[in-house]
């Protein structure tokens, strides 16, 4: 019992990174109809910008932060400018391509950059005001504090997405276009615009789990892809464009590859995701929370 | 019968090629056969009849450990592993047709990635049987003997490049035969419009899985070839990026044109060569190209050139 | 009244809480022109997707030629002679035109699809049969100069010829035109009221006709069901249908309403 508690706990971690990528993914295809299959490199840049951040420029904690969260707005920008902006008189399979050909330019990009071998952020816990002072133990669960500021984090991340969401202007536009893209545009909202600030929030969210990640997995150049096949998973799961599905279904796929891993086999802990996301994909494509529509 | 006639022209000239080059050229110009096996095939799924693949390093994989592993089980020869790896290729290739006939667009592209990883892992993490990380490796295939006699040694390069080489003319033969069939036709009308397809009584789940058929089998053949040529099989060999690089070289040959990916993949596996010590930058370059050419040109070289040759 | 090719009975169809149609039933006679008209949003798209078997219905049955084909899928139902036109045009955009027509006899080939990969003459014999007949209907519809060009170098109404060629081709008994005269010019839809009729008069086809224009209904239809919110509110002779007051009620209501929110 006391170990299934800490599987659970575990689970919870690793299921709140699934979830910050997911939620960008999802944003970005609720909102602009884009299937970014580059979106696993945002995670992957976010950490090697945390690495390069806090290792090489020796930054404490919060500028650390705020380096990541720049490159991600770069990386958001350059992905709108080259995934959404030309597109829009492409057919689907060509913005299917032009993702996947960024994903893997970024992909070797880093290769030659940070090299091939893995790399893990050594975060110096004791020095973090606050952070240090967090507790470690649970009763039967243990969760060091590098782990334990993984879901804070989301937590912290995804209210201040709802509050945007929910109460800006930005925000407003955003589910405007999320609803009726022409219809948002003939009612002011402008377009290009929404399509960046998309771009950036998705790419900050992943880009700050890959950094959160980072001083607990290691990262090297590739991580993307098993990142961004969990994220589609977890998005699938979720419904496409659906915030909140996505956001049970990250903690639901952390939880069941942490106890399958623990309880059937470790190599069948990857395997599980996409045998879920075959299945709902073929009987339920409307995800596990949404609903079926079907129009004349 | 001009195209038959220039397709024979480049076939003698390639058959003869080896007495004029060195190994490592005649080396190059069998992995440059692969690609052009792999793409083909691509071609058939994706550029005639629409749909989305990015799991050929899978089934290329698939031909190349059906190979490897009845080696190693029943000390079969290739000419055996040749038929067994595309029909099982081609059945796995049955299997992920089933979710094209449900799915469109980038759910298909999801699922055939997932498809892709799940191969992988099970190659490289499933140890007893597929060798693992460190792969499995394969003997020469041996004397080719028909009634006892002995008609010629297989083991020189040479001999693995002919056979290349030959497979290669007939799964062209084939694919050229299939796309200008009637069954051609119908991926092509499944392609433009689905809804259409059926509205006038074609049976698009028929085409969808024989076109998904074809293009895992002709990868399986070519992974047979290329597990006897390189002596063996590497989970490394069949990643992802393998399926990166024949949609770099469909797209940009151009999708649907049959000409164009056969070129694509010529150009694409030449490149690294010229590159010399940037060739470490190959996959770097695809990804790029492929970004460029499919937002400035997305019906690719040969498409674009048709186009203006119509006005 | 003849005996019926095609009989929809008690048909229901729902999108979520919407129901789009409702128990509406119709019958086509062999040999006749039926029109299917309808305010906008009336639910006459819905029937003709219904009727070729894109949608299923939740509810009802529909008999072909007195055989049920509720459950089955379009290109079953195409297979068994039934054709059908788009509303908004629908060509294979990337073939010529006579590949186009050619497509529409391919369920009608009987060599086997492994005797045109090998390119056995059984095979190549019927494709050149085929290809003829596709050339003579293009005659037909004046269309014959255009065979190898590609479909998207034509003109609407063009464009429009070849979606009904393509129907013939495939040798239908019924034939679903989807209102065939949108987006064509006065002159063109004269032409159009001739030629259906004149698919009927010469193939014997009979033809369910979905029209919005009240004079291509009135010029051509044997028998006219109205269609108002998903329910059938009159039937009959295309004058009495026109001049009943519950359609006007239905057609001029909707109008004023609409004028009245927008």
């Amino acid at each position: 019992m006391d170990l299934f508690l800490q599987y659970m706990a575990n689970g919870v971690v690793i299921g709140s990174t699934y979830v910050l990528v997911a939620v960008g993914l999802t944003l970005i295809f609720g909102i602009l109809g884009v299937v970014n299959f580059a979106h696993g490199e945002f995670y992957m840049i976010g950490g090697y910008a945390g690495i390069v951040a806090i290792t090489v420029l020796k930054l404490p904690v919060l500028p650390a932060i705020a380096f990541v969260l720049l490159v991600a707005a770069v990386v958001g920008i350059a992905a709108e400018a080259i995934l959404h902006k030309p597109m829009k008189n492409h057919d689907a399979t060509s913005s299917i391509i032009s993702s996947f050909g960024l994903a893997v330019a970024l992909q070797n990009a880093a290769l030659v950059v940070m090299g091939p071998q893995p790399q893990r952020l050594n975060l110096d816990v004791s020095k973090i005001p606050v952070l240090s002072s967090l507790p470690t133990d649970f009763g039967p669960v243990f969760l060091p504090q590098q782990r334990l500021l993984i879901p804070i984090a989301t937590v912290l991340l995804i209210a201040i997405l709802y509050v945007v969401l929910r109460y800006t202007w930005t925000g407003r536009g955003l589910r405007a276009m999320a609803q009726h893209a022409t219809v948002a545009r003939l009612c002011g909202v402008r377009v290009e615009r929404v399509a960046i600030v998309t771009f950036i929030t998705g790419a900050a969210l992943a880009g700050t789990a890959g950094m959160l990640m980072s001083s607990v997995f290691f990262v090297y150049p590739i991580v993307g892809n098993m990142i961004a096949l969990k994220a589609f998973t977890v998005v699938i799961l979720g419904g496409m464009g659906n915030v909140a599905g996505a956001a049970v279904a990250g903690l639901l796929l952390g939880i069941t590859e942490s106890l399958t891993s623990a309880y059937i086999s470790n190599a069948m802990r990857d395997v599980v995701g996409f045998v879920f996301v075959i299945l709902v994909l073929l009987f339920r494509p409307q995800g596990l929370f949404g609903k079926a529509v079907e129009r004349s | 019968m001009r195209v038959y006639l220039i397709a024979l022209l480049a076939f003698a000239g390639l058959a003869v090629a080896p007495f004029g080059i060195g190994g490592y050229e005649t080396n190059v110009l069998m992995m440059v056969l692969f690609f052009v096996i792999l793409a083909v095939g691509l071609d058939l799924v994706t550029g005639y009849c629409g749909q989305f693949s990015f799991a050929t390093g899978a089934f290329y994989g698939i031909g190349a450990y059906t190979a490897a592993i009845m080696t190693r089980d029943f000390n079969t020869t290739i000419w055996v592993h040749l038929p067994a790896g595309a029909i099982v290729a081609g059945l796995f290739g049955l299997l992920l047709g089933i979710p094209a006939l449900r799915l469109k667009g980038h759910f298909l592209a999801i699922v055939t990635i997932a498809f892709q990883t799940i191969v992988y892992l099970v190659i490289s993490q499933w140890t007893s049987f597929t060798g693992g990380q460190v792969g499995l490796p394969m003997p020469n295939a041996g004397p080719v003997t028909v009634f006892g006699v002995t008609l010629f040694e297989f083991g020189s390069l040479r001999s693995y490049y002919w056979l290349t080489l030959a497979m290669t003319a007939l799964t062209l033969l084939i694919s050229w035969r299939l796309v200008n069939s009637r069954l051609g036709r119908e991926w092509v009308a499944i392609r433009d419009d689905e809804t259409l397809a059926s509205a006038v009584g074609l049976d698009t789940t028929r085409g969808k899985l024989t076109a998904f058929v074809a293009y895992a089998a002709l990868a399986g053949v070519a992974g047979v070839l290329t597990a006897h040529s390189l002596r063996g099989v590497t989970p490394d060999d069949y990643t992802i990026w393998i399926s990166a690089t024949v949609v770099a070289m469909m797209v940009v040959g151009g999708r649907g044109t049959f000409i164009g990916p056969i070129l694509g993949a010529v150009f694409l596996a030449i490149l690294p060569e010229l590159l010399g010590k940037f060739a470490e930058y190959k996959m770097l370059i695809y990804g790029v190209l492929l970004v460029l050419v499919v937002t400035l040109m997305p019906e690719g070289v040969v498409g674009r050139l048709r186009a203006r040759a119509a006005r | 009244m003849t005996a019926p090719i095609l009989e929809a009975r008690g048909i229901t169809k729902r999108f979520g809480g919407v129901v789009a149609v409702n128990d509406a039933s119709l019958t086509v006679g062999k040999g006749q022109i039926v029109g299917l008209i309808g305010p906008n949003g009336s639910g006459k798209s819905t029937m003709v997707n219904l009727v070729s078997g894109e949608l299923m219905p939740n509810e009802g049955t529909f008999l072909f030629n007195g055989t049920d084909i509720t459950s089955l899928p379009s290109h079953r139902r195409a297979r068994l002679g039934m054709a059908r036109s788009f509303q908004l045009l629908r060509l294979f955009h990337s073939l010529s035109v006579e590949d186009n027509l050619l497509l529409a006899n391919h369920m009608r080939m009987k060599a086997s699809i492994a005797a045109s990969i090998f390119g056995r003459s059984s095979a190549r014999e019927e494709e050149q049969r085929a290809r003829a007949r596709a050339r003579e209907l293009l005659a037909w519809f004046d269309l014959q100069d255009f065979a190898d060009r590609p479909v998207s170098a034509l003109s609407i109404g063009q464009q429009r010829m070849v979606e009904i060629a393509r129907g013939m081709m495939s040798e239908p008994s019924l034939f679903v035109l989807d209102e065939p005269a949108a987006g064509l010019s006065p002159p063109n839809v004269d032409k159009l009221i001739q030629l259906v009729r004149r698919l009927r008069d010469e193939f014997g086809v009979s033809i369910l006709l979905v029209e919005h224009v009240m004079r291509v209904v009135r010029d051509l239809c044997d028998h006219v069901v109205v269609l108002d919110s998903g329910v059938k509110i009159a039937e009959g002779a295309p004058d009495a249908v026109v001049k009943d007051p519950v359609v006007i009620e239905a057609y001029i209501g909707t109008g004023w309403k609409r004028r009245a929110q927008g």
